[in-house]
């Protein structure tokens, strides 16, 4: 398959400017017309610590981070000493030399660049333009449009005052200048530029938060938590232009009981967590099912239990989302592939929980939270926004009512002729406590009937790679998808019978649809970044699949290349 | 409380009961508390309607049944927070939460400071008989040592804290404490709280003659006494001195602060009108902001 990508790794010790590199990196690139996919690790410290942000840029969609960098760009020891290990031949190394504090050994087959980063910085008179002498060296050695990346430097450097942004420049310039003096000893080159295209770069927090200024939320409450704390920080900036309101609550069994509050009182409400804001919102999720309240809530999945692994990539909360509950207790569980999916996925949430009555969980995960992409200008109005269903007025009123589809009407406080209790307690049509038994399992059957409905109202899952029968089968979900499609595609081009289903509605589960695609396939994999491989245990639990598990969970996502080389290993 | 929601209604304390009575045990203070309730409700004209009662778990926390209202009845502990997200959400209608003192200061104890601080626009009514009566007598936050009870066999290893002195610290704008025993002067210190703009915390002593044994109504009687004329109620620190509890003093039932300061929904209405939002803003200036 011809590589019409390019992937570049900037690394070095937090505070260094890594991530604003990477940021004038990803930006020059959706400038200039390309797709972009980032993907960045950082420390769970404020200062200091591993850095690393990693740039995918092409003409053509970019669906994950890569497999590994081809160009890399150290700035410093450490960074280099984690990374050399891919210093494969054929990749490419810039690095902080002379005047770093390191060395490197270039191995045979890599094109090394030493370019004097801290030196030049401090003679310019500010150490900390270093990633600017490193950015102006990339432009030069790999055609990162030049312009572009000026014209983003200087939007960005203008607001920090007319010192700061000759300094800049100025490093930029001498890196070039450095670079230039260099023999090109690879082929890596950016992408030509492309038409301007009607794009936004946002990051998964980011998105999760425009999808609900998009899908008209009125109530927020947060509490931070890494790494879900951006999708409260965006909502805090926008929602009071569109009249909404967001609250800082003292903590997350507040915050959901906050939601639950106000959606009680009327307004389109949800939170956004990591699990173990999730696992302690649990009772009060409950707390909607039975009560029948709308509540949506997005877990922004990070590495567990416990405190865990805070600032890395896990999607471990399958178990948590699902059933993390006491008593039986109904969910909606929704997961996101992409950034897209973070925006359009949002509003679906935000709907299916009005729609239904109940809770309905997003789950994201902590590399797409950071992770910029360049995505479609989404068009605001243009999407299906939906309300609860409301009392007509007629008869006498039952917040519980038996109706048909059993989605009881609600009335909002305020509409006479309706006043109600809404209750934890087990109730009967009226809302007044019933523990009468029957009553219990009439209600159980209420509330876990009116969702299954959503199984086949959502779109089908998508399928991928070989039509008709194939030797594997792979179902993965999340962030993972992305992984797996470039896999597929490699493994279809090379000939093999490969296809993949890529389940985005959780729970309900599909079984129908993941019993047809079973019967197409000769073994069916299930790879996805968790200890226990949680979706294949719940694809055993409800269907007659027999999965095999493909788990990781290092800390780090799936690359292409490992679903390739498994898959090859499994035929 | 909310203004908006007051003098809209001619009822009598009878009309705003639901058609649920209460079943506590004969004897129980709760049942003055109630009447409180429903006369200030009945003279303050507040609208069924618009009028949203939330309570946690609990024998206290069963009022809202009993009121002709929209209501919540919520998990243990978690009234308040549920309260918060109501009135933010729906701020012109009127919130009452009501519990007890386990309920308030134990499991929902981390909430009760950010309630007040926050100067969230609503109303707490704290029916304090220092026991958890719907699990069987248990010692509560508020109980003293000296009680026996089901797991205190021995008499309570641990100190009782002071409602009102934790409201007081936190910065509640309205502070009052009253005895079911009176439930006139109850009726009385509920209407404040109700017409108080901002979060107002009424501390009831209710006494439980079923499971506390040693708060009885005669303890009460001889215990509490009128605050004097001349406490300024705006003195906070006059406040925090008339709460101190002190041996064989009399424990103070009255208004004991008022302030007027904004309320966290005018806070948060103030933004909206910093950003100038509306319904139809034009949502292309927000994506813009995500453009490379």
């Amino acid at each position: 398959m011809e590589k019409k990508d390019l992937i570049i790794r900037v690394a070095g010790e937090g505070g260094e400017g890594i991530i604003s590199s990477g940021d004038f990196i990803a930006s020059a690139c959706a400038r200039a017309g390309l797709e972009v996919y980032t993907f960045k690790t950082f420390p769970a410290e404020i200062k200091g610590g591993y850095a690393m942000y990693q740039v995918r840029a092409s003409a053509d969609k970019v669906w994950n981070q890569g497999d590994t960098f081809d160009v890399f760009c150290a700035f410093n020891g450490e960074a280099y000493e984690l990374n050399k290990h891919l210093l494969t031949p054929g990749t490419a190394i810039v690095y902080d030399y002379p005047g770093g504090d390191f060395e490197p050994e270039i191995p045979e087959g890599v094109a090394g660049y030493p370019i004097p980063m801290s030196a030049t910085a401090k003679e310019l008179g500010s150490y900390r333009a270093k990633n600017m002498v490193a950015l102006g060296a990339l432009s030069v050695l790999f055609n990162i449009v030049e312009e572009t990346l000026i014209r983003v430097l200087t939007d960005k450097f203008a607001k920090k005052g007319e010192k700061v942004l000759s300094i800049n420049l100025a490093a930029f310039e001498k890196g070039k200048e450095l670079a230039a003096a260099l023999e090109k000893k690879d082929e890596w080159a950016l992408a030509e530029a492309q038409d301007p295209k009607d794009v936004i770069i946002i990051a998964g927090n980011d998105a999760v938060g425009l999808g609900a200024i998009l899908g008209e939320l009125d109530f927020f409450s947060a509490y931070p938590i890494t790494p879900a704390t951006e999708v409260a920080k965006y909502v805090s900036i926008h929602i009071p232009k569109i009249g909404g309101t967001l609250v800082q609550a003292e903590d997350e069994i507040a915050s959901i009981s906050q939601v639950l509050g106000a959606s009680y009182a009327g307004a389109k409400s949800m939170t956004a967590t990591s699990g173990p804001g999730l696992a302690l919102m649990s009772e009060m999720l409950g707390m909607a099912a039975m009560s029948e309240t709308p509540l949506m809530l997005v877990d922004v999945q990070r590495g567990g239990p416990s405190t865990g692994l805070p600032t890395k990539h896990e999607q471990s909360d399958l178990f948590l989302a699902i059933h993390g509950v006491h008593g039986d207790a109904p969910r909606v569980v929704l997961s996101v592939e992409h950034v897209q999916d973070c925006v359009e996925m949002t509003i679906e949430a935000l709907n299916l929980a009005e729609e239904y009555q109940t809770p309905v969980i997003l789950l994201s995960d902590g590399s797409l939270a950071f992770s910029t992409q360049t995505i479609p200008t989404p068009k605001p109005g243009s999407y299906k926004i939906v309300d609860r269903k409301l009392w007509d007025g007629q008869g006498t009123y039952k917040r519980y009512q038996l109706t048909d589809d059993l989605i009881s009407p609600m009335a909002n406080p305020g509409t006479p002729g309706a006043m109600h209790i809404s209750t934890g307690l087990e109730h009967g049509e009226d809302g007044a406590p019933k523990y009468a038994p029957e009553n219990h399992e009439l209600m159980h059957r209420k509330r876990f009937d009116k969702i299954k409905p959503i199984v086949d109202r959502y779109p089908p899952a998508e399928l991928d790679g070989v039509e008709g029968e194939a030797d594997i089968g792979i179902i993965t979900w999340g962030s993972t998808i992305g992984v797996v499609r470039e896999g597929v595609a490699r493994l279809v081009e090379q000939g093999y019978k490969v296809k993949a289903m890529y389940p985005k509605l959780m729970w309900p589960m599909p079984v129908d649809q993941y019993e047809a695609f079973n019967s197409t396939c000769k073994q069916i994999l299930v790879p996805e970044v968790n200890f226990q491989g949680q979706l294949s245990h719940f694809l055993r639990a409800e269907t007659s699949l027999k999965p095999i598990p493909y788990t990781i969970c290092g800390g780090l996502p799936f690359t292409p290349a490992m679903i390739v080389d498994k898959v090859k290993e499994m035929v | 409380m909310s203004v908006a929601a007051l003098h809209k209604v001619e009822m009598t304390p009878k009309e705003y009961k639901s058609d649920v009575a209460p079943v506590w045990c004969p004897g129980c203070g709760h049942y003055g508390i109630l009447n409180g309730i429903y006369r200030a409700l009945s003279e303050l004209g507040v609208d069924p309607l618009n009028l949203m009662v939330f309570s946690g778990i609990g024998c206290s926390s069963r009022t809202p049944y009993f009121i002709d209202s929209y209501k919540m009845h919520t998990l243990h502990g978690r009234a308040g927070a549920v309260a918060t997200g109501a009135q933010l959400a729906s701020p012109e209608k009127a919130v009452l939460i009501v519990g007890g003192d386990g309920d308030g200061f134990s499991i929902g104890g981390g909430h009760m400071p950010h309630m007040a601080r926050k100067n969230v626009n609503m109303t707490y009514i704290l029916y304090d008989n220092g026991i958890y009566g719907l699990t069987k007598g248990q010692y509560s936050p508020t109980s003293r040592p000296e009680m026996t009870a089901y797991t205190t066999p021995y008499g309570g290893p641990e100190e009782p804290l002071n409602p009102l002195l934790y409201m007081l610290t936190y910065k509640a704008t309205y502070v009052a404490q009253g005895f079911a025993g009176k439930p006139r002067d109850c009726a009385a210190l509920i209407k404040g709280a109700i017409e108080h703009k901002g979060f107002s915390y009424v501390n009831i002593f209710s006494q439980c003659p079923t499971f506390n044994k040693i708060d009885t109504v005669k303890y009460y009687r001889d215990l509490v006494g009128p605050i004097s004329e001349d406490h300024d109620v705006t003195d906070r620190g006059a406040a925090m001195e008339l709460a101190r509890r002190e041996p064989n003093k009399k424990v103070p039932v009255g208004l004991f602060y008022k302030e007027d300061k904004p309320t966290l929904d005018e806070r948060v209405a103030e933004f909206v009108t910093r950003v100038g939002g509306k319904p139809d803003y034009d949502l292309n200036k927000v994506l813009d902001l995500s453009r490379p």
